[in-house]
């Protein structure tokens, strides 16, 4: 018995000599905690950088070049900066914003804080904006990307760029996410998603930018309103321009749900 | 007589040691068919059974790949730390941890037993020396019930993956299901012979009997094997994906995902390594028995069984650095980003924990040689030079520990002038660690020539030129080595740097290799110059086998921990994310106490295994309990 | 067995005087007969194992065991040897409650700070508003050292113009670490002579640290005490590239590379 002792006393010795060999006679490193997420390091970007990103998803996956142009769908916003001071002040505010940056926030996300006289929805007196929130619907910007479109149009109007570039990171590449969601159950939920009724007078909302579709089912098939969704540019309606429609849902829809759109819309007579 | 044994032991081992050197290269024969087999018996379409399984080596394995095609794979989970389990009180990745290592300690202490006791009964049947035969038995006895832990850890290693991380399990189990099924069916398989192999040792006896005996320990080494490479393809797989594309489906076979790249170098670094292992475990069994034994016979018994355990833990030793370099070689092939995180990064001071570790082993190893030589008064002449011996390991241990970032005072930088240590830093970096780690080999090999020419004097005629031969052999070959990690590794670009280490392992194994050979004939027939005494041992040497055993299990630990953690926060290398909150790479403060708690539990229930086999030879006759029945 | 030979000077002494000889000798070589200190920490490592090895060999023979473990038995246990006991035995705890005492007092000496000085670079980093992968970026004038050695010569020297314009004010003219600001930084300077720097490396780890600078350190790597400005700033892709070939080219090292030639 006293020898297993001896043998397990140093044993422990011996363990307990590594053991603090490696706590006490090395330097104590920590590694570093696993990044956020994979795809894009933010921590690595300069403001710069963030800047270009906020334009690309401007140009890109924002739509917002679509009305936001010469063509006076919706104001310009090339001296937003400015402006947005001045529009804090102004009666028709129902924000809370007490910064440009934050004026720039709420516009994005709540756009009927405040709307620029005459590009109100039709009806609504300058009360109501036609666009949609960034953060859902078929834009669906993350924390990270309305920042950086926030820092953009600070950048591009010629003000200081007060944006902080967050820590958290973009979600992974689309399409991975966007596959696995199911298809939309109806044609309603459909229009909701792609944000139909931003352009259009459709299921109950009330935009002005293109055709009114409440009885398009009355005068088009179903070919012409497929072709109309996959390529809006083969056939504009009279008083129209070319190029405003996006050229996007092709990719965006199922076939299930570009169907029940079509069924639905050949539907709407009266 | 017993020298004789001893020589032809050394040759036995050391060519058994090749062989598996050579074991895993011939591997993809004997896995190609079993995987087609297992692929074709899961798929759902027959036809695709590959017609001859066993003919070729890879051509069945890519004929059953359009077989594994009828399963579709999903993509690798995107998972929160929502999506993992947990209980209250429970760390769910020390749980996994600790179980998956101990699991991995039983499992290298039951695959390498039956390696050597395979060649020790082969060398008993070979010079019909008995004691052989009984050592081999005992050294069996001792480990039986080291299976079944072995068996019960695994168990409970599946059960906690799929309770902590079912994600994973249920990912990998996807992909790797036709070997999981076939795993299943080769631990019965292991079973089996066991037991027979165990039960009928003595019934198994004489003549062809004997043979019959013998082939079953080679069945049950192929098994073990077998086995064990199965359990490091899942593994290597999550080191080294196959087989995948970005998204983590899988689009291969079985035998694809098995064979990933880093598979061989895994299989042949645990081989040898675990035949050291199982040495030092067996050798501190050993030495605990010659502690506690009474009578000179037994001590006489065990402290030849404590050299046989320690003789074979250096020989398998001696490979093993290059068994790790060739690993680490492969990995950086594999992925330079893992490489350098493994040699530069924060990974950079386990290998000096690593170098103290090694260290200790080798001068464990080398001090029991020593001590060895009090068994007979002839080895007195050689005392003296052991100081030389000891000052050349201590020097080159000291190289090869020394970092390559010093950890500097404010004080000591400013003196520097940075830093960078002009002469220290030289000794920092590969080449000279290299060279080092090849004078530790030579070195310790020249320890163990010390002790078997000890008691000897040879008389064949040719002595003198023999000694001065081995003598010019030792001499060119550390000159050798010294010019190759010397000038290839400071005055050659990195190409060169990298591509010397392979001729120095190659000087020292022929330094190995020829020198035993002219000793083999040079002590022919040599002459005892004093009487052996087995059991003259002092009690400290018994020591240097604890420690040798305890140094290998906390290093066993430790570097489980590297290969595991290198993949920092994947669960599979860049393929599948570790979303769980345990996702963090743990510094290496904790990481201790994980492998020194690993380790007193490891040891706590060997010693319980230990003492299992000895309560089964004991009868106590509880007088006067039992009814007296009348005749 | 023999009977304990006559010594001049008994075991116990030899031992302890090979250990202290060995440990001034170490202090001797280093810091007087090289002039670049042994590190504290690395000399208390080094005798450790030294002190192992010694014991080892002092022990390994049951004579030298018993020779060695003599003296301190009988200082234990002889009545003849009380006062030289008393005095030990007073000694002894005295100076491990110096040790203690003394390492755990407090002091001005800022904590021992460790700088990995190759951190594992990240796979992909970005500069000048690009993303690089570092692991198959390369100097696209290398090629020319073969090609065209003549254009070579010429870039190395336009990478000498970069060095001398912009990075001997710290790294020295002699690339040694010690231009006319080195004394004021510290650490001071990476000294690009030493085998243990640029010649372990692969040009396109020297190209993100040279863009990135300090601030590029990844957080392993803290704390970045590095004064390395981000020269994507001040210096152009092209300039770059050259100057890591003067780098190489004037220290006459070789870039890390895993293809042979």
């Amino acid at each position: 018995m006293t020898n297993f002792l001896k043998v397990a006393f140093f044993s422990l010795l011996v363990i307990s000599g590594f053991w603090g060999f490696s706590n006490f006679g090395i330097p104590q490193i920590k590694p570093a905690d696993p990044p956020v997420e994979e795809k894009v390091d933010l921590g690595a970007m300069t403001m710069d950088q963030f800047i270009a990103l906020g334009k690309k998803n401007f140009d890109g996956k924002g739509t917002c070049t679509l009305c936001h142009n010469a063509l006076g769908r919706a104001p310009m916003l090339d001296k937003i900066g400015a402006v947005a001071a001045e529009r804090m002040k102004d009666a028709r505010y129902k924000g809370a914003a007490k910064t440009v940056e934050e004026y720039l926030m709420e516009s994005l996300v709540k756009p009927s804080a405040f709307v620029v006289a005459g590009f109100g929805k039709s009806g609504t007196n300058d009360t109501e904006s036609p666009m949609p929130d960034v953060t859902g619907g078929s834009i669906g910007f993350n924390e990270a990307e309305t920042k950086a479109v926030i820092a953009y149009l600070q950048d591009s109007s010629g003000s200081e760029v007060t944006v902080e570039i967050p820590k958290m990171a973009p979600p992974p590449a689309e399409g991975a996410a966007k596959a696995e969601e199911a298809p939309l159950k109806t044609a309603e939920e459909v229009i909701a998603r792609h944000g139909c009724g931003g352009c259009h007078k459709i299921a109950g909302q009330t935009g002005e930018m293109g055709p009114d579709l409440t009885r398009i089912g009355a005068t088009r098939n179903k070919e012409y309103l497929r072709q109309a969704i996959l390529d809006p540019d083969a056939v504009i309606a009279k008083g129209f321009t070319a190029g405003m429609m996006p050229k996007i849902y092709g990719e965006q829809m199922k076939a299930k749900e570009l169907e029940m759109l079509v069924n639905y819309m050949a539907g709407s007579k009266k | 007589m017993l020298t004789r044994n001893m020589k032809i032991t050394c040759g036995a081992f050391l060519l058994a040691v090749f062989a598996m050197f050579m074991q895993p290269a011939l591997m993809p024969a004997a896995n190609a068919s079993e995987a087609a087999a297992t692929a074709s018996s899961v798929a759902s379409a027959p036809a695709a059974m590959p017609a001859p399984a066993a003919s070729a080596a890879a051509a069945p394995a890519t004929a059953a790949a359009p077989a594994a095609h009828a399963v579709t794979y999903p993509p690798a989970p995107k998972l929160t730390a929502a999506d993992y389990p947990t209980i209250p009180g429970v760390n769910s990745r020390v749980a996994v941890w600790l179980v998956a290592q101990l699991h991995l300690w039983f499992g290298a202490f039951v695959v390498a037993v039956p390696m050597f006791v395979f060649i020790i009964e082969a060398i008993g049947m070979a010079t019909r020396d008995e004691r052989y035969d009984n050592m081999a038995y005992e050294f069996i006895k001792v480990s039986i019930t080291a299976y079944s832990l072995t068996a019960i850890l695994g168990g409970l290693l599946s059960f906690c993956l799929i309770l902590f991380y079912p994600d994973l399990f249920k990912y990998m189990a996807l992909i790797f299901k036709g070997s999981m099924w076939a795993y299943a069916l080769l631990f019965f398989a292991e079973s089996a012979v066991l037991y027979i192999y165990y039960y009928g040792w003595h019934w198994l006896q004489g003549g062809n009997k004997k043979w019959v005996h013998l082939t079953l320990g080679l069945l049950l080494n192929a098994v073990g094997c077998l086995l064990m490479f199965l359990a490091n393809a899942w593994t290597t797989f999550m080191m080294s994906p196959a087989a995948v594309d970005a998204a983590g489906v899988f689009n291969g076979d079985t035998w694809a995902a098995i064979h990933n790249f880093l598979w061989n170098p895994i299989n042949i670094h645990r081989v040898v390594a675990n035949v050291a292992y199982g040495g030092s475990i067996v050798g501190a069994y050993a030495a605990f028995k010659f502690l506690s034994a009474q009578k000179k016979e037994e001590r006489a018994h065990y402290d030849w069984m404590g050299y046989n355990a320690n003789f074979i833990a250096i020989a398998a030793l001696l490979p093993l650095p290059f068994a790790g370099y060739y690993l680490t070689a492969e990995l950086y092939a594999y992925s330079q980003q893992m490489g350098i995180t493994l040699m530069g990064g924060v990974f950079a001071w386990i290998f000096i924990i690593q170098a103290v570790l090694i260290g200790a082993l080798f001068l464990s190893a080398n001090y029991y040689l020593w001590c060895g030589m009090g068994r007979s008064e002839g080895a007195y002449r050689y005392n003296p030079r052991i100081k030389y011996i000891a000052i050349v390991l201590v020097v080159a241990f000291l190289v090869w520990f020394t970092p390559h970032t010093l950890v500097l005072t404010n004080s000591e930088l400013k003196d520097l002038g940075g830093p960078y240590h002009k002469y220290l830093g030289v000794l920092g970096i590969m080449p000279a660690k290299n060279t080092a780690v090849n004078y530790l080999l030579v070195f310790t090999f020249l320890s163990f020539m010390f002790y078997r020419r000890a008691n000897k004097v040879a008389t064949v005629s040719w002595a003198a030129a023999g000694n001065a031969a081995q003598i010019a052999l030792f001499t060119a070959g550390l000159i050798n080595i010294t010019i190759l990690g010397v000038y290839h590794g400071y005055f050659t670009n990195t190409v060169y740097k990298v591509a010397a280490s392979i001729p120095q392992v190659l000087t020292t194994l022929v330094i190995i290799i020829v020198s035993t050979i002219i000793d083999a004939f040079m002590y022919k027939g040599a002459k005892d110059v004093a009487p052996l005494h087995w059991g003259r041992m002092p009690p400290r040497s018994q020591y240097a086998l604890f420690l040798l055993a305890v140094s290998f299990t906390w290093l066993m630990g430790l570097m489980g921990y590297v290969r595991s953690g290198i993949r920092q926060h994947w669960h599979i290398s860049n393929i599948f994310r570790d979303g769980s909150p345990d996702a963090f790479t743990p510094g290496l403060g904790y990481v201790a106490n994980i492998v020194s708690i690993g380790t007193i539990m490891f040891m706590a229930m060997v010693i319980f295994v230990f003492w299992l086999s000895t309560i089964s030879g004991k009868h106590v006759v509880a007088k006067g309990y039992w009814k007296e029945q009348q005749a | 067995m023999s009977a304990t030979p006559k010594r001049m000077i008994p075991r116990l002494l030899q031992m302890a005087l090979v250990i202290v000889g060995v440990y001034f000798g170490f202090i001797l070589f280093f810091d007087v007969l090289l002039g670049q200190l042994i590190p504290k920490s690395l000399l208390t490592m080094y005798m450790v194992f030294v002190v192992a090895g010694v014991v080892m060999v002092f022990t390994f023979t049951e004579q030298g065991a018993q020779e060695l473990a003599g003296p301190i038995k009988a200082l234990v246990e002889d009545p003849s040897k009380k006062m030289m006991r008393n005095v030990v035995f007073v000694i002894v705890p005295l100076l491990a409650g110096y040790y203690t005492y003394s390492s755990m007092l407090l002091s001005f000496e800022a904590p021992v700070e460790l700088r990995t000085i190759h951190p594992a670079p990240p796979n992909k980093f970005k500069a000048y508003g690009k993303s690089y992968n570092l692991t198959t970026l390369e100097n696209p004038y290398r090629k020319f050292e073969k090609e065209d050695p003549a254009k070579f010569k010429e870039l190395v020297k336009e990478g000498g113009d970069v060095y001398i314009r912009n990075c001997q004010y710290c790294h020295g003219d002699k690339l040694d670490g010690k231009g006319p600001y080195a004394s004021g930084l510290n650490p001071t300077p990476l000294n690009f002579q030493d085998v243990g720097t640029i010649a372990q490396l692969q040009e396109s780890f020297l190209f993100w640290r040279i863009a990135t600078g300090g601030p590029g350190l990844p957080a392993e790597a803290a704390p970045w005490i590095s004064s390395m400005p981000v020269w994507q700033d001040f210096l152009t892709e092209d300039e770059i590239w050259k100057v890591i070939l003067f780098l190489y080219n004037y220290t006459g090292r070789q870039p890390r590379s895993w293809a042979h030639e």
